[in-house]
């Protein structure tokens, strides 16, 4: 597939916008020369997804996960939220999902609080997929698919022919179709994800937010997974946040990449700006080589940090912790 | 198989064959339920003290001058006067039959309350009692027969006053202090919402806490009758049902069973887990809310008319998951069927088996579910989450 993502030279018109009051940034820090501009919409009638001043925890825990960050979603983009385990990623995720309920802040979609809108009319505009899902073994791939239209059908509604379009065009988009009648009991891990990716399509939202769409997939499957993404991307309108564990994948597929350290959002911007030698060693604490290529930066792992080590074992003038 | 090249219409009739096959199993299900009904009602309205031959049993249940006449049906339902009718007819109309049918309200009752009980926690092991209402239906019970055991109450009215004793209260009694106990058990769970383990683990803290009280009141019981007259109560009994009992479920069965049906697509969407049922736009907390409350009318409606029959619930969803699969939209109307069939069918073991004695029905049906379960952990590997 040829490269045909957008030039990734607009650093200066980038469509993450920087949180204001980090008090320790550092001018050579990677993603430094983004603006502070709001985000500009590079793709007419894509929805604006943000959230402003996000302090997320969890209910058993004071301290929050997340502590006052913003985030604005370039419209129509990929955006992908990386960062070690614990660094708040999927946190991030589940509260602009409004899985969680926020400490502080607010999240806006086409300008919208997301906490004021009723929940139905939320799920038509905002989608996500949870890392871990369940469902009754003997339910057929169609049955699934067809939940997605919940929140487009009325209480007493039965599937209407527009429905049935849309479960039609995600089982076809997520290439699932072959496994239409099978039950989803009798499905691999990675043909559940794609019908489960499929039953996100069906409702049809104008944002989708992944939780870790690949993890646990074999490469086959986690291929898929992208590329449904890469077509979403090409092919609508619709805003793509995911939470991806594999940075080479994200700095592959994703427009945007934010990488998140402790909670808080250590850079953002495009994939060749984010993904540095700097930042791995910095937020993922490994020493390796990046490699600018046509498909945007490559990473070669070399070995862990630790914090007893002598610094920039490898070389790396930019490992300067 | 049409294989790559299957058109739109190969994939339709593919569609419709798979659906008529599990429309199949459930049409074949209920029709193997309604026989076992019919079988059982058979033999309820033939044996008995009064022994009739089953042709004239036959004659008497299909008796036209009882089926299609109205004021029959008016006195059964409407407790209007009722017109004169044969012996035959009088005996399996009036004696035998009404038991045969809270049979078949209780069966359905805690078949669909266990349905939907087993989908709000998404636990197979879930029965309409988990929530405490049992716990709470026994205590009052209890309470009931020991220490108020011949209280009067007299409730003054615009015309007249309503005279009530509190024997003649117990089943509405029982009935709200299973509910009590439910509403109980939500507060004790409520802590920025609910899940479903704490409302598990909160039902065992509320049950626990009931049982023993109710264990200790057995203990102020002042002779053997008020206490055998307990324990036929909180095991279950249809013993001495009447069409008095049909009138007072029939229309709260209705009602909450129209109410489980219509309500077959969330229970689907619950089962989807809380996060993607939420993010699919359903207000978990709400519709959890309500769909237990509907399971709880119905419990409630059953511990009414036959007191705490225990098994019943649990164990009828369960057969009919393994033959309908965990489609609610087939599983509700499978246990419309499958709950009245086992407990009528447990009705003519307790009711002939040791006559001229009877035993209560939770018993039998505790005979025939225990076994049941046994066969089900050794035939199937996993059990537990639906």
């Amino acid at each position: 597939m040829p490269d045909d993502r957008p030039p990734r030279t607009d650093g200066g018109e980038s469509a993450l916008e920087r949180e204001t009051d980090r008090p320790d940034d550092d001018s050579d820090r990677s993603g430094d020369d983004l603006t502070d501009e709001p985000a500009s919409a590079s793709k007419r009638g894509a929805s604006e997804f943000a959230g402003e001043n996000l302090v997320i925890g969890y209910p058993s825990t004071d301290e929050p996960v997340i502590g006052d960050e913003s985030v604005a979603v370039a419209p129509g983009e990929v955006t992908a939220l990386v960062g070690p385990n614990g660094s708040g990623k999927s946190t991030l995720l589940k509260g602009l999902a409004t899985q969680l309920a926020l400490d502080d802040g607010s999240v806006l979609i086409d300008g919208e609080e997301v906490h004021e809108l009723d929940t139905k009319a939320l799920a038509r505009k905002l989608g996500l997929l949870s890392q871990e899902n369940v469902s009754p073994t003997s339910i057929s791939v169609e049955e699934l698919v067809e939940h997605g239209r919940y929140p487009h059908r009325g209480f007493f509604d039965a599937l209407t022919d527009e429905d049935r379009r849309a479960v039609d065009r995600a089982i076809s988009l997520a290439g699932v179709e072959p496994l239409r009648e099978r039950p989803v009991g009798s499905l691999s891990g990675g043909q559940k994800q794609l019908v489960w990716i499929a039953m996100v399509l069906a409702q049809e939202t104008d944002v989708l937010l992944l939780d870790e769409p690949t993890t646990f997939l074999d490469l086959h499957h986690q291929l898929e997974v992208m590329e449904i993404v890469q077509t979403l991307r090409d092919e609508s309108d619709i805003t793509v946040v995911l939470v991806l564990h594999d940075i080479d994948q994200a700095a592959r597929y994703a427009d945007y990449m934010v990488a998140l350290e402790d909670g808080s959002i250590y850079a953002r911007g495009p994939p060749e700006e984010v993904v540095t030698e700097a930042l791995l060693a910095d937020v993922f604490e490994i020493d390796a080589r990046v490699e600018e290529t046509a498909r945007g930066p490559r990473i070669e792992p070399l070995r862990p940090r630790h914090d007893d080590e002598p610094e920039g074992q490898c070389g790396d003038p930019g490992a300067d912790r | 198989m049409a294989g790559s090249q299957a058109t739109g219409a190969d994939v339709l009739t593919r569609r419709e064959r798979w659906l008529g096959w599990v429309g199949g199993s459930l049409f074949t299900l209920c029709l193997g339920s309604l026989a076992v009904v019919l079988v059982g009602g058979l033999l309820q309205a033939s044996f008995g003290s009064y022994s009739m031959t089953l042709a004239q049993t036959w004659r008497a249940v299909f008796n036209p001058d009882v089926i299609f006449n109205w004021y029959v049906w008016e006195a059964f339902l409407f407790g209007a006067e009722l017109p004169e009718m044969g012996h035959d007819s009088l005996i399996v109309w009036h004696m035998r039959l009404p038991r045969v049918f809270v049979g078949i309200l209780v069966g359905m009752n805690l078949a669909v309350s266990g349905a939907i009980f087993q989908a709000v926690t998404r636990n197979e092991l879930a029965s309409p009692f988990i929530l405490g209402v049992s716990s709470g239906a026994g205590l009052m019970i209890l309470l009931t027969l020991v220490v108020l055991p011949s209280v009067t109450i007299v409730v003054p009215f615009l015309v007249g006053t309503f005279v009530f004793n509190t024997s003649q209260l117990l089943p509405v009694l029982a009935a709200l202090g299973g509910a009590a106990a439910f509403l109980v058990v939500y507060a004790i769970a409520w802590k920025n919402g609910t899940s479903p383990v704490r409302l598990v683990l909160a039902g065992v803290i509320v049950s626990t806490v009931f049982g023993s009280l109710q264990t200790a009141m057995f203990f102020f019981a002042e002779d053997i009758g008020i206490v055998q007259s307990a324990i036929s109560w909180t095991t279950g009994s249809l013993t001495g049902t009447d069409w008095k009992e049909v009138r007072m479920i029939l229309p709260w069965t209705v009602l909450s069973m129209g109410l489980a049906l219509v309500s077959s697509r969330q229970l689907n969407v619950l089962l989807l887990g809380e996060s993607t049922a939420s993010s699919l736009g359903m207000n978990v907390e709400k519709v959890r809310f309500a769909l237990s409350g509907v399971a709880v009318l119905a419990a409630a409606a059953s511990i009414a008319a036959a007191g705490i029959v225990g098994f019943v619930g649990l164990i009828v969803p369960h057969m009919v998951r393994n033959i309908v699969g965990s489609d609610y939209r087939k599983l509700v109307i499978g246990c419309l069927f499958v709950g009245p069939a086992l407990m009528v069918a447990a009705d003519v073991g307790a009711r002939l088996a040791l006559s001229p004695v009877q035993i209560p029905v939770g018993i039998v049906t505790g005979l025939i579910g225990g076994p049941y379960f046994l066969y089900l952990m050794r035939t199937q590997d996993r059990m537990g989450e639906i």
